[in-house]
């Protein structure tokens, strides 16, 4: 409304000087270079051409940028130029983010371009192209630089680095000391610090290539894939649950898995592209081909009801492609949504261009309007070997039953006329049902509660949360063996029931169905219903348990019975009273709205199957499906027959429990979807059909014929994209350096920042792509590089010249990820379990995080045993609920794709590392590894304590504050039994005070910065 | 502003004020227990000015989860409870998507009375007595519309501008602006009754701004901040000794290696020492008046709604600068008016006292008070009449303000007489924060951050102050 009034004053403006100007010829000179000089040149000049446009330079601004062609002579309706001053879209209009121009200067631009757009030779720049920005020309790779420090560099890097600080006057660092290098190199390539033993032998091994050797050693590590997933699930949003709402678990872990096993393998980065973005188009792709495409399986998804599910999944689509262009363009797209890009030369166009690649998988939800499930295309996941041998020996049980099973049905074959004949002559079923009349109908908490003229009663008025039904009934016959219970629809209930919750979901829970005859109650057994909810068994409304109930969902808006035997049949001379009490606490008014209770008198056929028998031995002619399903029910009377069954059942369950794991993966439909621009990003608000199409102003893409994934992908990894190869070693550039070489890195286009050092960053690129797109060829130069190697001490002198160490003169300390934290503890506390893969761990947290409430919410079920202790990779992630261990020391919440986590450092990080319990459980082991440990001497226990926890030796200083605090709290606690008793507070503990003073020390090392900092 | 400015204006004063060399006596008294109180110590949090002279200091912003009826609280629409009964006109019926309601519904006007309140004479219902007695204080925006039609999406819209994840949260847009006024305490405190809405903790993340700018939770259970209460058999003069130890060793590394980091990190041990005794402080009422307890209608120790309100007063007593409640159990879907009444029951008065309180302690012209909820709901009924609810509508809901800045006793907008559609001065989400940025003292257009190459604002590209309700 607002835009709508703004217009309209502009319209208004230019009709009022329209007049001024009609008589004269506008003046370029005059009349519009000063504006363009004022008002454009700013963002399209020669220093920046946003949209790939220049208004400084005649022959640029006549051909027009991104958007179309600027400058028609003649026609200003068609000249973007003009029509972006006057478009009523503030995303559109120019000058961006400003207010309009003024309606004199609009209305001389349409004058001028409308008189032939005279732009007199001589005015402003003769370009005619507009020069790329860097990051869309392919790097190519640069010359080594020389330098004069030359025995310095390790490998080419440090050339780059060294060039730099020499230009400057700098020199470089000295190397760190070695059990500081030994520990840097672990955190950075494990994720987790050496062991004692391992520092000494690196520290001892005296041979050249020492360093290499550990490096190999390492890269070869299968917890290196560990450590280098955690940054690519980041980016991923690799999270094990939906999202939103009641924020259901989903099985997701089998990508996971397979990014870990993938960076072990060190999986060509071209490959690893195209197996996540397209490997379900990969000719008979394999299983772990299809699980990578888990990648774009891992967007939020709003299952609450009442969604539009189309909705939905245009939300996922719009996920993919920014995620698409963040992860492998470095480049922010996504304004291009709703408007040609600001910035960068990306038209909204072609945003729907790059769209109409992902729009061709389907829905993920399915469901009715008010319940949906989230679904979608899946594929079964290898077994582990465990599991694989547990299923042959069950397999081959299942046989044998089976076996035992065909033998039986053969020997009483000879039976079945006999048995037949049986059936024919037992009597009818001669049970019959007698309504019975109601009574002084109460409810407990309120419900008006009203008999009807065919005896049923209806419940309506007040709709309590909870309720008790206590209604009597008169019963005339001389001998009753059953009852029924009926829960029947009625026009003024809520979807006309049967129960009162709500008119989309009527349902209703009894937990209790209970009859009295005086004070004895009446014992009800064999219950059968015409139907039951999964896990609410009829029967366990008479099981006397209030935890256990009987409901209907989701057969909801019909009528449903219950009958039940009593094990003693009601005899009487006259017509005796009951009372009938039903007891309904489920909450949310799931009460019956309307009931109906009946008497049966006679025999009711033991079973329903008999009943079956009786309709179908009567019959004249069976069909075979009938002739088997009778001999079936023959068989089935035989308890031997029964149990043999039963036992297969059971067999059978063990194999289903041990059914192959299931993958999200991506699957195109048969029939692509068409494709339409949004006008200005809005849902339904269709504008041109567009087809798939990657961007112009980056390589051209060389499709197939299909057109489909599989073409953007290969188009993401080709040798000639410009970014991607840039954008990937730049990210982890910065996971060892702590930024990147450009330091925006999740922007690579005209607003982000330079690179530092553009010719390094060129030739880590083209390295990268010519040694087979290796990350950890590239990790290891980085690492063997003495650019890395350098001490991380800060350096004063440096201040001035360069103060956020961006010229590299020594090695940034960086505040350790949370994972990488909890893995650090649980290495130096002695609990670090290394196992691999499977589904997630759920280690201690407190009580009340998981608070979200709703259909199939997931509870927390914290591991014991080994899983407590398992890497942080595989801790369980609730995007509605992140572990908080994690959340306090910055990890996202993985609701979208994040590029680098920031780094803080608040008292938040403090209470955690000191009184979170599963870190207080670290901080106990390792007292208690401390206490233990075999050394002589106060002294040199600390010593071994303080290496053991940060890698180095500690100073004299250091020694004598830790032991200063043990000295003192072993007096203390001697002291102080009762808080002794508490601290340790372990049974197969002897809670002395010496123990407890190592529980303070291991408090104090493992709070240390330098415990939770990569030095 | 710079994603890494402020670490690095700590790496640059720490050595401005350290002189060329970092001399070890200079650093210690510089990373003594005072620390974090050295103006020359920049932390993120610090206390910043507004653009311009600000309303409000500190904002207590309450969120009714699952959305109450506008038509049963606030805005008397008698010409709707006559055709109640009568079916929705079929045109009104077909411009709209419902959650629910699936085929063409009845109208259902409120069944409870209006009346008018103080010498504005605003109308409130019989529900809200105690808000209503306070109606010369509120301003009332009859004319909110969302874009949103289910919960998760339209709480993420209300609280960060923008129906997906991703986006910082009003309250960590405000932190990162303004800083923080008190060091012991947090700066955006949230408090949660019941479950929790189902868009998360996101409600107060902090999206792509530091995370440092997040909510921080107080709990009614367990420890009011996650692991703030030290393990069993440790007492406080035990950390203390053990945080002692540790800042000495972080301070040897300090003079070792030189990194500010580390310094901040002694600072913030100081800090989470001092936390865990402001924050039992804070949370502990026993200390207020029985007339004040009276007022709120609280017990000391016993948790919910209402004591929320109470801390929520203690809070920005204290400086905090923004802080949150959210309170579950307002999605009617059926049984309304059972509901409705129950649920105002639990609030009104509370409410009510936490603008008496903040009055009587001048805190209330400093203190931004803001009521509101994702969305309205809608005229129609969903279900029968017998068990009537109202389903999810976005299109016109009502949001109320009281405090600083504002000119109580005024309502904005108007709707037509089934309180269907805005006839009059609609109010966008957007506009909601560019208003409230404005009584902080903040251009709502000036408050930016830079993300993905984008200068990103809470919002977005929209968003003009009302400026009715503005005093």
């Amino acid at each position: 409304m607002g835009k709508m009034s703004r217009f309209i004053s502009v319209s208004l403006g230019l009709l009022l000087v329209a007049s001024n100007l009609s008589a004269q010829t506008v003046d370029f000179e005059v009349d519009i270079w000063p504006v363009l000089q004022t008002s454009c040149v700013g963002c399209h000049g020669a220093e920046t051409h946003e949209g790939n446009l220049r208004l400084d330079a005649k022959a640029i601004a006549f051909q027009g940028g991104i958007t179309g062609v600027g400058i028609v002579p003649g026609k200003p309706e068609e000249s973007s130029v003009y029509l972006r001053l006057i478009s009523d879209d503030e995303g559109e209009r120019m000058p961006a983010d400003e207010e309009p121009l003024p309606a004199e200067q609009i209305e001389a631009v349409r004058r001028w371009i409308e008189q032939g757009a005279k732009w007199p030779d001589g005015i402003g720049s003769a370009a005619t192209e507009v020069s790329r920005h860097w990051a869309y020309v392919a790097p190519v790779r640069p010359v080594i630089p020389a330098v004069q420090h030359s025995m310095w560099p390790a490998n080419a890097i440090d050339y780059f680095v060294l060039a730099k600080l020499e230009e400057n006057e700098i020199q470089p660092s000295s190397p760190v000391e070695r059990r500081r290098l030994v520990r840097r190199v672990y955190l950075d390539l494990l994720g987790y610090p050496p062991t004692v033993e391992q520092v000494e032998a690196f520290v001892s091994d005296q041979t050249p290539n020492a360093y290499e050797a550990l490096i190999e050693q390492l890269l070869a590590s299968p917890q290196y894939g560990v450590r280098w997933a955690r940054p690519w699930l980041d980016l991923a949003r690799y999270a094990d649950s939906n999202g939103y709402q009641a924020d259901q678990y989903r099985n997701v872990w089998p990508y996971r898995d397979w990014v870990i096993n993938a960076l072990n393998h060190d999986m060509p980065f071209d490959q690893f592209t195209i197996e996540q973005i397209a490997g379900d188009l990969l000719e008979s792709p394999t299983i772990s081909q299809q699980i990578a495409t888990g990648f774009h399986r891992l967007t939020t998804l709003n299952v609450e009801g009442g969604t539009d599910p189309e909705l939905s999944r245009l939300n996922q689509v719009i996920d993919r492609v920014n995620t698409t262009a963040t992860v492998w363009l470095g480049s922010t797209i996504e304004c291009s949504q709703c408007h040609n890009h600001k910035y960068d030369p990306f038209s909204q166009k072609e945003y729907y261009e790059l769209l109409a690649y992902f729009n061709n998988t389907p829905l993920e939800v399915n469901g009715t309007s008010s319940s949906f499930k989230f679904y979608g295309p899946t594929v079964d996941v290898d077994r582990s070997l465990k599991d694989r041998r547990a299923l042959a020996a069950l397999h081959k049980e299942q046989t044998g039953k089976q076996a035992a099973l065909d033998a039986l049905v053969a020997n009483l074959d000879a039976e079945y006329p006999q048995w037949i004949q049986k059936v024919m002559e037992t009597s009818q079923d001669e049970s019959e049902w007698h309504v019975m009349v109601p009574s002084d109908p109460v409810s407990v908490n309120g419900a008006t509660l009203r008999i009807l003229e065919d005896n049923s009663i209806l419940s309506t008025g007040k709709n309590p949360d909870k309720d008790i039904y206590e209604i009597s009934f008169l019963v005339e016959q001389p001998m009753v063996t059953g009852f029924k219970l009926e829960a029947l629809t009625h026009d003024e209930l809520p979807g006309k029931g049967p129960g009162r919750y709500t008119a989309e979901r009527p349902n209703f829970v009894l937990q209790e169905f209970t009859l009295h005859h005086g004070d004895s109650q009446l014992q009800l057994t064999d219950g059968i219903a015409d139907f039951s909810q999964a896990n609410y068994g009829v029967n366990k409304a008479v099981d006397g348990d209030p935890q256990t109930a009987w409901a209907i969902a989701p057969q909801f808006f019909k009528s449903h019975w219950a009958e039940f035997l009593v094990a003693e049949p009601l005899q009487s001379e006259g017509p005796i009273k009951l009372t009938a009490r039903l007891v309904m606490n489920y909450g949310g008014s799931r009460v019956i709205g309307r009931i109906r209770l009946s008497a049966m008198t006679g025999q009711r056929m033991t079973d329903a199957y008999s009943k079956r028998a009786q309709k179908l031995v009567a019959k004249q002619q069976r069909s075979a499906q009938e002739e088997k399903e009778l001999k079936e029910i023959f068989l089935k009377s035989h308890a031997k027959y029964a149990k043999a069954q039963a036992d297969i059942a059971a067999v059978n369950k063990k194999i289903t429990a041990l059914r192959a794991p299931t993958a999200l993966v991506m699957k195109e439909l048969d029939k692509p979807r068409e494709t339409h621009m949004l006008i200005r990003g809005e849902y339904k608000n269709n504008g041109d059909l567009v087809s798939a199409a990657t961007p112009s102003i980056l390589h051209p893409s060389e499709t197939s014929d299909a057109n489909n994934r599989l073409d953007l992908a290969q188009w993401l990894v080709s040798p000639n994209n410009p970014l991607v190869a840039r954008v990937t070693v730049n990210r982890w550039w910065a996971e060892f350096f702590g930024k990147g070489l450009v330091k925006t890195e999740e922007d690579f286009g005209s607003q982000g920042d330079a690179p530092t050092h553009p010719q390094l960053l060129d030739w880590l690129a083209v390295e990268f792509m010519e040694q087979d797109w290796s990350m950890k060829h590239i990790h290891k130069l980085i690492v063997t590089s003495s650019t890395y190697q350098q001490d991380a001490k800060s350096r004063p002198e440096l201040q001035e010249i360069d103060p956020t160490n961006r010229l590299l003169a020594r090695m940034p300390r960086l505040r350790m990820s949370a994972e990488g934290i909890r893995d650090t503890m649980l290495q130096i506390s002695g609990l670090l379990e290394l196992q691999m893969g499977g589904a997630p761990i759920y280690p201690p947290q407190p009580a009340g995080i998981w608070r979200h409430v709703g259909r199939n919410a997931p509870s927390y079920k914290t591991s014991t045993e080994t899983d407590r202790y398992r890497r942080g990779i595989y801790v369980i992630w609730r995007r509605s609920a992140p572990y908080p261990a994690f959340i306090n020391f910055d990890a996202p919440d993985r609701t979208s794709c994040v590029v680098s986590r920031s780094r803080t450092n608040t008292p938040l990080q403090a209470l955690t590392l000191l009184n979170d319990p599963m870190y207080w459980e670290m901080t106990k082991a390792l007292g208690q590894r401390l206490h233990a440990v075999d050394i002589e001497g106060l002294r040199e226990k600390v010593a071994y304590a303080f290496t053991r926890t940060v890698s180095r030796s500690p100073s004299e200083r250091e020694i004598d504050i830790l032991s200063e605090l043990y000295t003192e709290t072993v007096l203390q606690l001697k002291d102080r039994p009762q808080d002794l008793q508490e601290l340790i507070g372990q049974k197969d503990l002897a809670a002395s005070p010496e123990l407890g003073a190592w529980y303070y020390l291991a408090n104090v090392l493992l709070n240390l910065d330098e415990t939770i900092t990569r030095n | 502003m710079d994603r890494d400015l402020n670490l690095e204006l700590t790496r640059r004063e720490l050595f401005r004020t350290g002189g060329m060399g970092l001399g070890a006596s200079a650093l210690m008294s510089l990373l003594g227990q005072e620390a974090t109180a050295d103006p020359s110590f920049r932390n993120p949090l610090q206390a910043r000015q507004s653009n311009y002279p600000a309303g409000a200091k500190s904002v207590i912003y309450i969120h009714m989860i699952g959305a109450p009826s506008q038509l049963d609280l606030y805005v008397d629409k008698p010409k709707l409870r006559d055709m109640t009964g009568e079916l929705c006109p079929e045109e009104l019926f077909n411009s709209q998507q419902f959650a629910f309601i699936r085929n063409r519904p009845k109208m259902y006007g409120s069944q409870f009375k209006f009346r008018r309140f103080g010498e504005s004479g605003q109308k409130f219902s019989e529900l809200l007595p105690e808000i209503g007695s306070m109606a010369d204080e509120i301003a009332l925006i009859e004319t909110m519309h969302g874009e949103q039609i289910n919960h998760s999406p339209a709480q993420l819209f209300m609280q960060t501008g923008f129906g997906r994840f991703g986006r910082p949260s009003m309250g960590s847009w405000v932190t990162y602006g303004l800083g923080s006024e008190n060091e012991n305490l947090p700066s955006f405190v949230v408090m949660v009754t019941g479950s929790v809405g189902g868009a998360g903790n996101s409600m107060w993340g902090s999206g792509f701004l530091p995370s440092i700018y997040q909510g921080v939770e107080f709990r009614a259970n367990g420890d009011p901040v996650l692991f703030l209460s030290n393990p069993k058999g440790i007492r406080r003069a035990d950390r203390r000794r053990i945080v002692d130890t540790i800042n000495q060793l972080n301070r040897e590394q300090l003079v070792d290696l030189g990194d500010p980091e580390i310094a901040t990190r002694i600072g913030q041990y100081e800090m989470a020492y001092k936390m865990q005794s402001s924050v039992p402080n804070l949370m502990d009422t026993s200390g207020e008046t029985e007339s004040t307890h009276a007022l709120y209608g609280t017990t000391p120790g016993k948790a919910g709604f209402a004591n929320n309100c109470l801390l929520a007063r203690r809070l920005v007593e204290r400086g905090v600068r923004f802080v949150q409640l959210f309170d579950q159990g307002w999605d009617h879907h059926s049984g309304i008016e059972k509901s409705i009444r129950n649920k105002t029951k639990s609030v009104d008065k509370p409410i009510a006292a936490l603008l008496k309180d903040l009055k009587q302690r001048g805190l209330l012209d400093e203190t931004l008070v803001i009521c509101g909820s994702e969305f309205g709901r809608t005229p129609m009924v969903q279900g029968g009449l017998e068990n009537a609810g109202r389903d999810h509508h976005k299109d016109c809901f009502s949001i109320w303000m009281a405090g600083g800045g504002i000119r109580g006793g005024v309502r904005v907008g108007e709707s037509d007489d089934l309180g269907f559609s805005i006839t009059k001065d609609p109010v966008s989400v957007h506009d909601f924060h560019a208003t409230v940025l404005h009584l902080l003292g903040m251009d709502h257009t000036a408050l930016t951050y830079k993300y993905q190459g984008r200068q990103f604002r809470l919002t977005d590209v929209a968003g003009n102050p009302v400026q009715k309700i503005l005093a």
